[in-house]
């Protein structure tokens, strides 16, 4: 049996995050999970120790990528085989989770779930920037990624350690880029999500903008000049 | 614009991003901040491969000469990152102490935990905490 850690970062996540892990807890035992807390300024914390969810209380705010390390330094000094990035605001679903592990154990560095492996894509300036996204990694990689922005990733123990250890190892469709260049096998699983529960996004119009230009010239020119490694032996 | 400027605005936006690119290859720095390195020198590159757009751009806003205009441009955008770079420092700052606070606390309070246990170990195991609420106050 693989050893399985999900990773929950949660910023702010009081109304979702007992729903979301209490779900868990309940009806998926067989999964560990860590919250890491990036430094909430609700009750996030609070209600995570109330119901004795295992926790990593982050003491200042580090953002979704500092968060998400921290699991992943945990992961790596606790021999985990696996883990994958679960969101705490409800979207990620967890029946999608066993046929991830399935497929990540024939063989693969990582395994995203893509709500558009089958479905096509909806019409709205979010897809447009997917799709943007998707055509810079194919035009740098020659690998098709049909949901590059899907935060629900899973990653095995080479890639932990990378990301651990790494330095500009975001967990971003620029990593994935430059993983996939050096040798990473990436696979996709159908999935469906939902909306976020509750609480506001972070991702506003501008904010999502924003990130998509700097993922494209991160993907399409910076991620070029990094030094390359070898990830696996082919 | 004369010819020269030009060429100097090419070779050190060039000379920009290979500095650039070689800090990231080293790990230097994040891929966030070079990202603002490579468009400002992209900008640059524009401006002298097609001095057309600086023309515009100087009668637009009334400067006298074109290269003018690029260098108030320069300024403005530098002017800028220093101002965002200041908000970082501080916020940096802000962050470090209460990083260095929290686990100066926190190393504190583990300390006291273990000398309270060590004293009450061999009394008397079952009132810890009052135990250790007493110490607190003495």
């Amino acid at each position: 049996m693989p050893k399985l850690l999900l990773i929950i970062p949660a910023y702010n996540e009081q109304e979702n995050i007992d729903r979301v892990v209490g779900n868990l807890s309940r009806n998926y035992p067989q999964f560990d999970y860590m919250v890491i807390n990036d430094g909430s300024r609700d009750h996030t914390a609070e209600i995570c120790r109330q119901h004795h969810y295992p926790m990593i209380d982050l003491p200042v705010n580090l953002g979704l990528a500092g968060a998400f390390q921290t699991g992943l330094k945990y992961a790596y000094r606790h021999g985990y085989d696996y883990v994958l990035q679960f969101d705490a605001d409800g979207q990620h679903l967890p029946e999608y989770i066993q046929p991830m592990l399935d497929r990540i154990c024939q063989g693969y560095d990582i395994v995203i779930a893509s709500r558009f492996v089958e479905t096509p894509k909806p019409l709205s300036m979010r897809m447009l920037g997917s799709n943007l996204i998707q055509a810079a990694l194919k035009l740098t990689t020659g690998a098709t990624i049909h949901d590059p922005t899907s935060g629900m990733r899973m990653f095995n123990r080479v890639m932990i350690r990378e990301f651990a250890m790494g330095f500009n190892y975001g967990p971003e469709p620029d990593t994935l880029s430059y993983l996939i260049k050096n040798g990473a096998k990436v696979a996709e699983v159908p999935v469906c999500m939902e909306e976020r529960l509750a609480g506001a996004s972070y991702l506003t119009p501008i904010n999502s903008a924003k990130y998509m230009l700097r993922m494209l010239i991160s993907i399409l020119l910076i991620q070029n000049f990094r030094s390359n490694k070898v990830l696996r032996q082919k | 614009m004369s010819l020269m400027l030009r060429i100097c605005l090419i070779a050190a936006s060039i000379l920009t991003m290979v500095v650039m690119m070689r800090q990231i290859r080293r790990s230097k720095v994040q891929i966030e901040d070079a990202i603002y390195w490579v468009l400002f020198s992209l900008m640059l590159i524009l401006f002298s491969v097609c001095p057309k757009i600086a023309y515009i751009l100087s009668d637009l806003v009334g400067t006298e000469a074109p290269s003018n205009f690029i260098f108030l441009l320069v300024i403005f955008l530098l002017l800028l990152k220093v101002f965002s770079l200041s908000v970082r420092l501080s916020q940096l700052e802000t962050r470090l102490r209460e990083l260095a606070q929290k686990i100066a606390i926190d190393q504190f309070e583990a300390e006291e935990k273990d000398s309270v246990a060590e004293v009450t170990g061999e009394e008397d195991n079952r009132c810890d905490r009052t135990a250790a609420g007493k110490a607190g106050r003495n």
